[in-house]
């Protein structure tokens, strides 16, 4: 079974393309990352994925189900938890009440209580425990991270989407939070990750996807798209 | 000078109900409702409608005008301002304007332009301490008092509030945690015309109801809701305390029916000095 598909999908804004027939899938509880130069449309991609863009032409099938028509509270309804690249807190709520808004405005798929979610992203995540209280607005950059991925996750999503999480980070702080992507990964829920840093991004997917200008350029396991150099070259600016 | 400051706090409450309204509306929906004085007009007379035509006690009037008021500001949204969403703040403060003259322009040809007052005895004022204190004055300090703490509360501790405080917040983010748009939308218009309707009503009591009543507090509560940075509601409250207690104790050195003048020179000297307003030093603030 498919956990997330997307067929042929044309979009882009005020009517100008920016994805051209971008088609990709990733089955349950597996893992995408999808990599690219600047301007390759990998905001746009995302932004579609979740609901935020319509689809000019094309389909987004969310576990099998059409999701194409619905808009982002409807996507997210169904099971799709998003953290978006930045803003992703409510800055002037406490640490809490972004935990608390998160969860209550979606069904808990296994009918967990909200007690027990927030015990469960806590302990993915033990550095927010103390800042509960705090304005999220206040918190640092890392901290920040962590706490609209914890917040993505209250709902118990079956489909995890990250718009560049390592965006802004310092590369300890990187670390630490694909160390919990990782964590997060093995959970079983379906992840689908857009990001700048290839070997971090690539490290913690089964499968990574090249975008180039809007069209599919490759589509491999992550590991053979980290050796291959004239793709790291030709596309990725690496070494 | 206690009997001025008494006075300006009395004031200050008057204006701080439709600048929440004013400051909720611009946080959620971003755009300055320039509507806001119709909006407390048309509450007004409609409560009239309940309390002079059909004899109902003021309080149970106010309870049916605040109804009809909530349903007319709704009516008006899906009219108006949703059909205009997206299309900037502007467009819909532009839109809000013809709002307004619409709405006393409907006023004026179902009431007519004269002068009414509420039908509720006259009683003496009282004395404490060397105040001398009204009856309507109590009416209003309760009143805006109970309406603030009723929509502390539910900003603060149910589910509604998150919602309306999220989406003021970052709306894009607070559609991918699945919060209805339209619903906080439409919870937001029913507030703000209570607000303004119950404003509506202390107005009326205080002085007249007629179809400019409205009008005459657009400037204050502007500033009132720019003085506590308009997009932080509850701000809005302690900027029309401030503005209410500045434009009392003016009157100590300029003749009276300057008052107008004081919000604007007290807006005018925030526009320049402090845009952002007098309270939004916290930081978390937007």
């Amino acid at each position: 079974m498919s956990g997330l598909v997307l067929e042929n999908v044309v979009a882009g804004y005020r009517g100008r393309p920016v994805l051209h027939g971008v088609s990709l899938s990733v089955p349950a509880r597996g893992s995408l990352t999808v990599v690219g130069p600047n301007g390759s449309g990998k905001s746009t991609l995302m932004k579609t994925v979740v609901g935020l863009v319509q689809p000019q032409k094309g389909r987004v099938l969310l576990e099998g189900e059409d999701v194409t028509r619905l808009d982002a509270p409807g996507r997210a309804r169904r099971g799709l938890g998003h953290v978006p690249q930045e803003a992703n807190v409510f800055r002037s709520l406490s640490v809490s009440e972004n935990l608390k808004v998160a969860f209550e405005f979606i069904p808990a798929r296994s009918g967990a209580t909200f007690a027990s979610r927030l015990e469960a992203v806590l302990a993915l995540f033990p550095e927010i425990r103390p800042k509960l209280k705090v304005a999220a607005g206040h918190l640092s950059g890392g901290q920040r991270q962590m706490v609209a991925m914890a917040a993505a996750l209250m709902p118990e999503p079956s489909v995890l989407a990250l718009d560049e999480p390592s965006a802004g980070l310092s590369p300890k702080n990187a670390e630490l939070l694909f160390a919990a992507i990782a964590r997060i990964a093995s959970t079983g829920v379906t992840l689908l990750m857009i990001e700048q840093n290839t070997r971090l991004g690539l490290a913690v997917a089964a499968r990574g996807l090249v975008l180039v200008a809007g069209q599919v350029k490759a589509e491999a396991p992550a590991t053979d798209l980290l050796s291959d150099g004239l793709m790291q070259s030709l596309y990725l600016g690496g070494h | 000078m206690g009997q001025l400051i008494f006075n300006g706090l009395v004031t200050g409450l008057l204006i701080a109900l439709p600048a929440l309204s004013l400051a909720l509306v611009f946080s959620v929906l971003r755009f300055a409702n320039y509507a806001i004085g119709s909006m407390l007009t048309v509450g007004a007379y409609l409560v009239y409608a309940f309390n002079a035509g059909l004899g109902w006690p003021l309080p149970l009037a106010a309870l049916a005008g605040g109804a009809v008021g909530a349903g007319l500001a709704l009516a008006i949204d899906r009219l108006v301002y949703e059909p205009l969403k997206g299309r900037g703040g502007v467009t819909l403060l532009v839109a809000s304007i013809g709002v307004g003259i619409a709405l006393e322009n409907a006023v004026r040809f179902i009431a007519g332009s004269s002068t009414r007052g509420f039908a509720v005895e006259v009683a003496r004022p009282l004395r404490l301490h060397g105040l001398r204190i009204n009856q309507e004055q109590i009416t209003t300090i309760a009143t805006v008092l109970l309406a603030l703490a009723v929509v502390w509360i539910v900003f603060r501790f149910t589910r509604l509030g998150r919602a309306m405080r999220a989406v003021a917040d970052n709306a894009d983010l607070a559609a991918v945690r699945g919060i209805p748009r339209r619903q906080v939308v439409c919870a937001v218009w029913v507030i703000s015309s209570v607000l303004a309707t119950l404003a509506g009503v202390l107005v009326g009591l205080d002085g007249n109801v007629d179809p400019q009543m409205g009008w005459n507090y657009i400037l204050p509560v502007f500033t009132a809701a720019i003085l506590g940075g308009i997009g932080n509601p509850m701000a809005a409250v302690a900027g029309a305390v401030v503005l209410g207690i500045t434009e009392e104790l003016a009157t100590l050195v300029l003749a009276p029916h300057y008052r107008t003048m004081v919000a604007f020179a007290v807006m005018a000297l925030l526009l320049l000095v402090r845009p952002t307003g007098l309270f939004a030093a916290q930081g978390t603030a937007k």
